[in-house]
């Protein structure tokens, strides 16, 4: 017990020590715990492989978990902004946390790079979304993929089945935009929630409307229910999920239901089988690299990558905010928020960073590939 | 809806209200003997299945150390009498019960999660190393306020839950499992597919109701267990240790659940947070069985089954609203006919 | 000097925001937020009785009411507080009224029902956001001045909270509060004096439920963004989890309780991950394990653990001024008939609890309803103060029919009742006690008494309360809690409850079972008394040697149909009697 007051102790003085040299302290909300978790590990385990210097100063990373609530990571924003009194801040993982803390990164002038895919985080941009950025694809540029991959396979009839969250609502609105633009029709529009145990009522009332393909809207393993059901009930339809399934564990638990399966991802995901000449291979390697060496082999999932992503922005920006100011003042954050805005063709894991006073996005259609799963693996369509 | 639409929506239903219904038993049972409303119930069906997952692929299941863990609190929680009482049989008793079984079955498990075995022996170890969880979580839980208001034990049983569900996501991590079905047999009968896997499921559920069912009405064990659900005090006056009769309902609950668990999950996939949904659908069939009646409960747990089926087929967006504002009327119609003693509590 | 302490503190508290960081600031705006609905659930669950887990959907209407008007409509969010209001308040009324009518353990699971569909409802309306959620809800404008900062949000939220904690203790302290203290553990005994629990514990679910709505609009405007998620079952479970922790049964248990739980999270979030290590979530497991034990120490609470540490050595005394007695009935006419039970008849499926028992009671006497167990003494009892239908036959009480009048309604005509198991509220005062007996003879509502405008009559009630204490003997017990007397004072003191309502006639149940020799004799002389006075007394006994010495006349029931009817010496030579007390 003694012994434990005493670790206390030396904690709290060492937390008082560091806030006194000039550093760069970086606070981050991920969600690594509640519906979320599965998104959020991976981007909590991405922080401990990053550097701990950029530029020659010393990167703190304050690490806090939401638990996917929208309270909680507006909570941690707040202790971030006038606590910790970072410079930047990352997150959160999910859309209506980082929507959630646009305001008050806006509201104490603090650069906020959000892991998450809405465009609603940086769009339409105004005096608040000056502060913030995002290192994901538009769900709009993933369902862009998808709908061009329907054209050109000749799929006039599709269904969705989606998440009960704002993952599945994100997905729905864009895709039902980008399938109408492209004279698709959407034949069914069907939710379930993440815990379910049983989708059937949603398959059937699917297959009734006769799709030639069924995009699932789902992230990590519960998204292999609906095609697990699907293939039970005698679908024999194209199955398209989103990149949100991109890691091991939805290979292990779909097995060879999920063989076929075409979706979006980062090029990230495909790292190794992208050309010598992709524009991301280098960087997206880098990424891969680092994770699987910490974590294992077959261990990276594509949502640690935008976390990793965020730090390459940052890293690219901080030297010439640094030429500014000094980190921990406000001159400082302004300096860094400029730079991060005049961020021009960087090569990430996810993609190429391109932004502008009104893109707080900057990536293009080159930051997605369609990927089949083969084998077991994922297979990059050229 | 086409007839054969309706066949399979009501085989799912009853599939799922199968489970329910176990969940359903399991809490009646804990209520009616404890009054504690075991919210973590839906963790051992999580627990059980994550467990035998992991086994499954070869790793060795979080839930050993688990296990120990609980073990070494359990005895320390009973260190404190054992030193009053002084009495060597009473302290073996605790040793033996709450360190060397838990270390025993930690060391088989150790021994045999690495080797490759067969089936039954992956299920008898998954039971083996999670259901002494149960009258181990009574123990350290609940045990030293079990007189306490039926509010005060609800809310620990939250915090437990809260407790737990943190803890399968550090042992099992937040993505899913599923493992290989019993039977890959399926059945045709008309346009009627029946898998094998939910044939298991319905035939167990019905043997495990029935050897409750004679567990109850036939054993000494169960007989004394049933006199403490309807009389604390004179269960013991008659001298039926309440401490024997909660540690005894929760290990059955406990292997309701882990058994549930096993049943489920070659048909779905089971995460570390599965257990809260579905315990809560077991506690609305619970409660449609008044927390007493085990019949009602399962048939309320079925019902549960079947609305949440259909319900998915119509309108999926708002399939728990459906379920649960169905659910509203059950209950007041419930509450009209039934008379409850208000000095219940 | 206790009040004097408070105001010291509240006035500290006061300067709160300009001592502490920003970030402490920020936490204290959190737990006045959830002390709010907290509040609600302490008044609704720990004092009513009525388990609830679906707080934190009222907290999400009130927000999301304010954010659709806010932001759909440009309207100033003074109008979305009114809107958020109104919308919870018919929400709660109407699931109230269905809610508070389920008894039992159907209540809890009731309110998991509506708190589970109005969350996903909240995630299934387009215009409400969906699951995404609403952004750019305008910040609160005060004197034309925009609270955004932390600091300034702190006034108004805990302005509300100050207002929410006097208006429930000046409630509680109010004659509708003792009636919602006895909702609890003893509702028939507060329907037995008047009381209409039905609509008391509806009053008492909107009002919890407006709480929570006022906290949602503090919330939405606090936070500038609204999604499901902050109002889902999980989040209801936590509220009620801050009311156990804190202290479920005490007003002061809720701020404890929310601040408890919102700072151990913080805590426990900083200080976990540095002693071991940041690679997993241990947080929630380390909460609810200390919760555990925080319930193990302390099962009422933390509140409750501090308060039977300091409240024996302070009971607390409330000032008694001299008042009149409130109006008094008119008394009937001396030897009078008062009631008569015609034919009565009570059946249980095919069993005949009480089989066509006639009697008379007269004005001024003291009548005996004696029998051996299971005589169907208490059937009858309960049939003339309506607790049970009667089957067949008729009661009359001062020539009108009590036929199907609930036991409210009977007790407004004049009869009061004690109880054969003793139903006192064990945490009220003797003279709270009592003065619940009087409830009929005030009309201050729960408005008024929330707002403190009813001292008036409330003096008149506790003056009132008094002398009856004073009547039966108690004089000196009357600030100790009630729970805490010897079982021979609180049957005195449910006679002095009854005595209260200023009854015609006094129905005792029982009133000697399990009391010791000396206590009876008291019991015996206070009734002697009370006759003197000109009293009506109906007396339901078991004791043949107390009834005997006492009444005026008896009458004899034996499963269920009346044996004899006379003078208490004339009955007790009776073979018919004898045989059946004594058996065959």
């Amino acid at each position: 017990m003694a012994s434990l007051a005493i670790r206390m102790a030396a904690v709290a003085l060492c937390m008082l020590a560091t806030q006194a040299v000039a550093q760069i302290r970086v606070g981050v909300s991920v969600s690594a715990s509640g519906p979320a978790a599965s998104l959020g590990i991976p981007e909590k385990n991405t922080f401990a492989l990053l550097p701990t210097t950029i530029a020659g100063k010393k990167v703190t990373y304050i690490i806090l978990d939401d638990a996917s609530d929208t309270t909680t990571a507006v909570k941690n924003a707040r202790r971030f902004v006038s606590e910790d009194k970072v410079d930047a801040i990352i997150g959160s993982t999910i859309t209506p946390n980082s929507l959630a803390m646009i305001d008050v990164a806006a509201e104490a002038s603090t650069p906020m790079i959000s892991m998450a895919a809405s465009a609603r985080i940086v769009e339409p941009m105004d005096d608040k979304r000056r502060w913030i950025f995002k290192t994901p694809q538009g769900d709009g540029q993933m369902a862009q993929a998808i709908a061009e991959h329907m054209v050109k396979a000749g799929v006039k009839r599709v269904g969705f089945i989606g998440f009960a969250d704002a993952y599945g609502e994100g997905w729905w609105k864009e895709f039902d935009t980008h399938t109408r633009a492209r004279g698709i029709s959407v034949v069914g529009n069907e939710r379930y929630n993440r815990t379910d145990t049983f989708v059937t009522g949603q398959v059937l009332k699917l297959i009734a409307a006769r799709p030639d393909a069924v995009l699932i809207a789902g992230s990590g393993t519960p998204a292999a229910l609906p095609q697990k059901a699907l293939k039970d009930k005698g679908f024999k339809g194209r199955i398209y999920q989103t990149h949100g399934v991109a890691n091991a564990d939805f290979l292990r638990v779909g097995g060879k239901d999920v063989e076929g399966t075409l979706l979006p991802a980062g090029p990230v995901l495909v790292a190794a089988g992208l050309p010598a000449s992709h524009p991301v291979r280098k960087s997206a390697l880098e990424y891969v690299t680092a994770y699987e060496k910490a974590y294992g082999a077959g261990s990276v999932s594509t949502f640690g990558a935008h976390a990793w992503d965020a730090m390459v922005l940052l890293r690219n920006a901080v030297p010439a905010a640094l030429k500014k100011a000094r980190p921990g003042t406000p001159e400082f954050r302004a300096a860094l928020r400029d730079a991060l805005e005049n961020t021009r063709d960087l090569a990430a894991a996810h993609g190429v960073f391109d932004m502008s006073a009104q893109n707080h996005s900057g990536l293009d259609q080159r930051a997605v590939v369609m990927v089949r799963i083969e084998n077991g693996t994922w297979k990059l369509i050229p | 809806m086409s007839f054969d639409i309706a066949l399979f929506l009501t085989q799912d239903g009853l599939t799922n209200g199968a489970i329910y219904a176990l969940m359903a038993l399991a809490l009646v049972l804990v209520f009616a003997v404890t009054r504690v409303i075991f919210v973590p119930q839906g963790e051992f069906l999580a627990y059980g299945a994550l467990t035998l997952a992991s086994l499954e692929a070869g790793k060795l299941p979080g839930t050993i150390w688990l296990l120990l863990a609980l073990g070494i609190l359990a005895f320390l929680f009973d260190l404190p009498g054992l030193l009053r009482q002084r009495r060597a049989r009473a302290a073996l008793q605790s040793a033996t019960w709450n360190l060397a079984v838990p270390l025993l079955i930690a060391a088989l498990v150790y021994v045999m999660a690495t080797e490759q075995t067969a089936r039954p022996v992956q299920i008898a170890l998954t039971c083996a190393l999670v259901v002494p969880l149960g009258p181990l979580l009574y123990r350290v839980a609940y045990q030293p306020i079990a007189d306490a208001p039926v509010l005060v034990l609800l809310i620990v049983s939250v915090a437990l839950h809260f407790a737990l569900s943190g803890l399968g996501l550090l042992l099992f991590g937040a993505e899913g499992v599923r493992t290989a079905p019993f039977s890959d047999a399926s059945f045709t009968a008309g346009a009627l597919v029946v898998s094998g896997q939910s044939l298991w499921v319905y035939a167990c559920s019905v043997v495990l109701m029935a050897l409750l069912y004679l567990f109850f009405d036939r054993t000494l064990y169960g007989k004394a267990l049933r006199a403490t659900a309807v009389n604390r005090i004179g269960a013991r006056l008659s001298g039926i240790s309440t401490v024997f009769a909660g540690r005894a309902s929760f290990l059955l609950a406990a292997s309701i659940g882990v058994f549930s668990g096993v049943l489920i999950a070659p048909i779905t996939t089971i995460y570390y947070d599965t257990g809260f949904l579905v315990g809560l659908k077991g506690f609305v069939g619970a409660i449609i069985g008044g927390l007493i009646s085990y019949p009602l409960a399962a048939a309320g747990a079925l019902l549960v089954g079947l609305l949440e089926s259909f319900a998915s087929f119509y309108a999926s967006a708002f399939k728990e609203v459906i379920v649960f504002t169905l659910i509203i009327p059950v209950l007041l119609w419930l509450s009209l006919r039934t008379h409850h003693d208000e000095e219940e509590e | 000097m206790r009040r004097g302490l408070l105001v010291l503190l509240a006035g500290l508290f006061a300067f709160a925001p300009a001592l502490l960081s920003d970030y402490w600031t920020t936490l204290l705006d959190y737990i006045g937020l959830y002390a709010l609905v907290v509040l609600g659930i302490v008044l609704l669950t720990g004092i009513a009785g009525q388990v609830s887990f679906g707080q934190a959907a009222f907290v999400g209407l009130g927000a999301y009411a304010t954010a659709w008007l806010t932001t759909a409509h440009d309207a100033s969010p003074w109008i979305g507080l009114l809107l958020g209001l109104l919308v919870t308040a018919v929400f709660a009324l109407v699931l109230g009224l269905i809610t508070t009518r389920l008894s039992g353990h159907f209540l809890p699971l009731g309110t998991i029902a509506w708190g589970l569909a109005l969350f996903y409802l909240f995630g299934n309306l387009e215009f409400l956001g969906g699951f995404t959620g609403m952004s750019g809800i305008p910040p609160l404008q005060v004197l034309g001045h925009e609270l955004r900062s932390a600091q300034s949000f702190f006034y108004p939220i805990w302005l509300c909270v100050l207002a929410a904690v006097l208006s429930i203790q000046w409630l509680l302290d109010s004659r509708s509060g003792r009636a919602i203290r006895a909702l609890r553990s003893t509702a028939s005994m507060a329907q037995s004096f008047g009381v209409d629990t039905a609509t008391l514990k509806v009053k008492v679910f909107v009002y919890a439920a407006l709480l929570a709505a006022l906290s949602g609009w503090l919330y939405a405007h606090f936070q500038r963004f609204v999604n499901p998620t902050p109002f889902g079952l999980h989040v209801g479970i936590e509220y009620l989890f801050m009311a156990v922790v804190g202290g479920a049964g005490y007003v002061w248990g809720a701020l404890l309780g929310a601040a408890l739980i919102t700072v151990l999270k913080q805590l426990l979030q900083s200080v976990l991950p540095q002693l071991v290590g940041s690679s997993g979530q241990f947080e929630i497991v380390v909460f609810g394990v200390l919760l555990i034990a925080v319930l193990h120490g302390a099962r009422e609470g933390i509140w409750g653990w501090i308060d039977a540490r300091i409240t024996p050595l302070r009971p607390h005394r409330r000032m008694i001024a001299a008042a009149a007695a409130p109006a008094a009935r008119a008394r009937p006419a001396p030897d009078s008939v008062l009631l008569e039970v015609r034919a009565a008849r009570k059946t249980f499926g095919g069993l005949i609890a009480v089989n066509d028992v006639s009697f008379e009671q007269r004005a001024g006497e003291i009548l005996g309803l004696i029998g051996p167990n299971g005589a169907g003494k208490s059937t009858t009892f309960n049939l003339i103060t309506g607790m049970l239908p009667l089957s067949g036959g008729e009661v009359r009480f001062r020539g009108q029919s009590l036929a199907g009048l609930p036991p409210a309604r009977i007790a407004r005509l004049g009869i009061a009742r004690t109880f054969q198991h003793v139903k006192l509220v064990p945490g009220m005062s003797v003279l709270e006690n009592v003065a619940l007996g009087g409830h009929l003879r005030g009309g201050a509502g729960f408005v008024r008494g929330m707002l403190h405008l009813e001292r008036a009559e409330e003096r008149l009630l506790l003056a009132e309360a008094a002398r009856q204490i004073e009547r039966v003997g108690l004089g000196e017990h009357l600030h100790t809690p009630a729970g805490s007397l010897a079982l021979g004072m609180q049957r005195i003191v449910e006679v002095a409850r009854a005595l209260a309502a200023d009854p015609t006639l006094l129905l005792l149940d029982e009133p000697a079972a399990g009391l010791r020799y000396q206590e009876k004799q008291a019991l015996a002389r206070l009734l002697e008394k009370l006759r003197g006075e000109g009293l009506s007394i109906l007396l339901v006994e078991h004791d043949m040697d107390f009834v005997m010495g006492l009444v005026d006349r008896v009458v004899v029931l034996d499963f269920g149909v009346k044996l004899a009817e006379g003078l208490p010496r004339t009955v007790r030579d009776d073979p018919v009697v004898i045989e059946a007390y004594l058996g065959a």
